[in-house]
């Protein structure tokens, strides 16, 4: 078990002021969503806000204000995972290429192109010289990262910071858009519940975690277990490894007090939530939360973040439930997947 | 517990598997050449480590589509020779895991839709839009070996596949995973090529490493993998394991996001961090496979972190991408399998074409084959954009 000291999330509400939690939704128009931007001058100079790629600005300082809200100046390791990576300044630069016929390129968008710009610019804004990872494996990449942090616990590490990020991309919109997956327009993110529907939208956040083996005073909860599986083959196989991941954590699924599920919005996909919720969590809250963030690869970092707040504070923004049992959030599961990557995190109120 | 390395897999430049690449070794033969089979502007003028088939015959080598990114190609010819020469008795009763890495994921597909695709999304084929990222190819990996307990993908740019290959030993230490194959791959492209292009690293002639006069690296393609396996699976092997991974660490230089410190500080946790793990003093290290990638930059650094690490004693030590160019992403599961071929075979690879001696550091790598002699413990390097340096030391079994 680990704690978590710290988090903040920056997504398209507002998320990254920890003194309010979500009083209000913010409706979007149309199948794609953004952050809210922060105040970027606090990380880094005028000149480097205007050549970086959107994802590095939101990514970076959502783990810097992690460290802050931790009160930790340097993390003992940093641990983040990204499914698409930074694509938009990787577009940017495929253009440069093709359209000069490879004959007048620019460094500047390859240079900051790699998957691991992130946890390295924390890694320098914060003066950390240790262990440093970068997972890119679509819907298992947050969890990747933190079953890394799990790993360097028992290794000797401490206060890891873990995290996950995307964005939207013009090449990851277009993508998901030749993949059948958006809702036709027009659509609003505030309605991505309301009736049954084909496709969701695109989002995008990021969210980072600063996860110690020693609570204190700002500790939120505690991430407990992390489960990873590929597609089953039905709902049957769904529970069974579900009632298995419970056991393994020693909870019985009648201890557990809300089930945050990954409903995308699409009811074809969503259906294998449903018949979850209907076989094993008859008399637990049930919360959905794409409609604040999108669909994207690591919207389960999102979900935990949500999951974080909801142990500290102990009460549930009205906008997230779709079930209300009115029972107290101490144990907390998480049942996301995208696309054949399955995942259940669970987590404890401490 | 330890972590023993059961087999071994390889496709570059130098050959398409392992005999082959041995054999290349053999006659210090280097896979720098033309570029003839990526489309690009720059193949008279930008020689690299290209490996000479193309998708379609990739294709019939690894039994897979040829609508498969060639990153993917790599990654199955090489991690099924992997686990065809670990030969674990009823494989599917252990927890098996893939954690392969990569930079480039599907661009060299995405990079010949890219125009068309953002004209019209309707005109791209699924399958191109499907394998861009990372993860995909991955994916498409694992499915075909029959893996599902443990699958990712690390992409910590030229240290990638270093990190992978830690990731296993540690599901495999902390009793997650009993078999892990684990490396890396990645393709030519025209988005690295023009990239490393664009910071002027990149040298027209076949690369100098580790010499006064070089200018730069050639970039490399190909797949390198390694089975991990616990002691329990070890003891079930009919051929002995050759090596052990008995030391590792994962740094960060934190200086700069291309660049390394001028002391090579990630480079130096990282070695010293390995050798603390392994437990070994540093003058066990036989021999030092460099990260050596012909840069300016890269070179002194980790040539000054080497001496800072063993003083003037240094051991002997070559950078094996003269022969392969830089794989990125593939390079420290490529590097990982020469490494072990090093051991096996007690042999020290050339730095080919070295003439000058670096002005910073006295010492020089090895320049011509060595054979014959007792390699007991290696030290391979890796670091990478964004201050990545991973060091891994593999120690043989007698």
């Amino acid at each position: 078990m680990l704690y978590i000291n710290g988090t903040v999330c920056i997504s398209p509400q507002n998320t990254s002021d920890n003194s309010v939690f979500l009083p209000e939704v913010k409706p979007y128009t149309g199948n794609k969503i953004y952050c809210v931007d922060v105040d970027y001058t606090k990380f880094f100079d005028p000149g480097s806000i205007r050549r970086m790629g959107r994802l590095i600005k939101f990514g970076t300082a959502a783990g810097m204000l992690t460290l802050k809200d931790a009160g930790v100046e340097t993390p003992g390791a940093i641990s983040t995972g990204t499914g698409y990576g930074l694509m938009d300044v990787s577009q940017k630069f495929l253009h440069n290429v093709i359209d000069s016929n490879e004959t007048s390129v620019s460094p500047t968008s390859f240079i900051q192109s790699t998957h691991n710009t992130v946890s390295s610019n924390i890694a320098l804004m914060s003066g950390c010289h240790a262990h440093n990872n970068t997972f890119a494996h679509r819907g298992f990449s947050f969890e990747s990262s933190l079953l890394d942090a799990f790993l360097l616990a028992k290794e000797g590490y401490d206060n890891i910071l873990v995290g996950a990020y995307d964005e939207v991309s013009d090449h990851s919109y277009r993508s998901m858009k030749r993949l059948g997956l958006l809702r036709e327009e027009p659509c609003t993110n505030t309605e991505l519940f309301t009736a049954e529907q084909k496709g969701t939208i695109a989002g995008e956040a990021a969210a980072f975690f600063l996860l110690s083996k020693e609570k204190n005073e700002n500790t939120y909860g505690a991430f407990a277990g992390c489960k990873t599986f590929s597609a089953p083959a039905n709902a049957d196989e769904l529970k069974s490894i579900t009632t298995a991941f419970l056991s393994a954590n020693n909870l019985s699924a009648n201890e557990l007090d809300v089930v945050v599920s990954g409903h995308c919005g699409d009811s074809r996909l969503d259906a294998l939530n449903e018949a979850l919720i209907d076989s094993l969590f008859t008399q637990q809250t049930i919360l959905v939360y794409k409609q604040l963030c999108g669909e994207y690869m690591t919207s389960s970092a999102f979900a935990a973040w949500l999951a974080a707040r909801i142990m500290k504070l102990q009460s549930i923004p009205e906008t997230l439930i779709k079930v209300n049992r009115q029972r107290q959030p101490k144990n907390i599961l998480l049942y996301n997947s995208h696309r054949g990557n399955h995942a259940l995190l669970l987590f404890k109120h401490v | 517990m330890q972590v023993y390395v059961a087999g071994k897999g390889i496709i570059t430049a130098i050959g398409n598997n392992v005999a082959e690449t041995l054999q290349s070794f053999r006659k210090s033969k280097s896979g720098i050449s033309h570029i003839t089979i990526l489309p690009t502007v720059h193949a008279g003028t930008l020689p690299a480590g290209e490996v000479k088939f193309t998708n379609e015959q990739l294709a019939e080598l690894a039994q897979l589509p040829a609508s498969v990114s060639r990153t993917g190609l790599f990654s199955l010819i090489a991690a099924r020779e992997a686990i065809n020469d670990a030969n674990i008795p009823h494989l599917n009763k252990w927890r098996v895991g893939f954690i392969s890495a990569n930079t480039v994921g599907g661009m060299d597909h995405t990079e010949n839709i890219f125009k068309a695709f953002h004209e019209d999304h309707t005109k791209a084929d699924l399958s191109d839009v499907e394998q861009h990222d990372s993860g995909a190819v991955t994916g498409i990996v694992a499915e075909k070996l029959g893996i599902k307990d443990f699958v990712t993908t690390i992409s910590t740019a030229c240290s990638s596949s270093a990190n992978s290959i830690m990731y296993g030993a540690r599901l495999i230490k902390n009793n997650l995973a009993d078999v892990i194959i684990a490396g890396g791959t990645d393709a030519l492209c025209r988005f690295t090529l023009n990239g490393f292009n664009s910071l002027m690293i990149l040298d027209d002639r076949p690369c100098t490493p580790y010499d006064e006069n070089r200018k730069g690296l050639n970039l490399g393609e190909g797949a390198g993998y390694v089975v991990l396996v616990s002691e329990k699976v070890a003891e079930t092997l009919p051929k002995k394991p050759s090596a052990k991974l008995v030391g590792y660490a994962n740094a960060n230089d934190a200086f700069h996001q291309t660049a390394s410190s001028p002391e090579g500080k990630g480079n130096f946790l990282a070695m010293t961090g390995a050798l603390a793990m392994s437990g070994l003093p540093h003058e066990a290290i036989d021999y030092i496979n460099l990260h050596g990638t012909g840069t300016l930059n890269n070179d002194v650094s980790e040539s000054i972190a080497i001496q800072r690490v063993f003083g003037m004693n240094v051991p002997k030590m070559s950078s094996t991408k003269a022969f392969t160019g830089h794989t990125l992403g593939a390079c420290a599961g490529v590097e990982a399998v020469f490494s072990i071929i090093a051991m096996e075979e007690g042999m020290i690879f050339p730095n080919l074409r070295w003439q000058t001696q670096m002005k910073e550091v006295p010492f020089k790598p090895v320049t011509e084959l060595m054979t014959g002699v007792e390699v007991n413990h290696v030290m391979s390097n890796s670091f990478g954009f964004g201050g990545n340096c991973s060091s891994l030391i593999f120690s043989k079994i007698k």
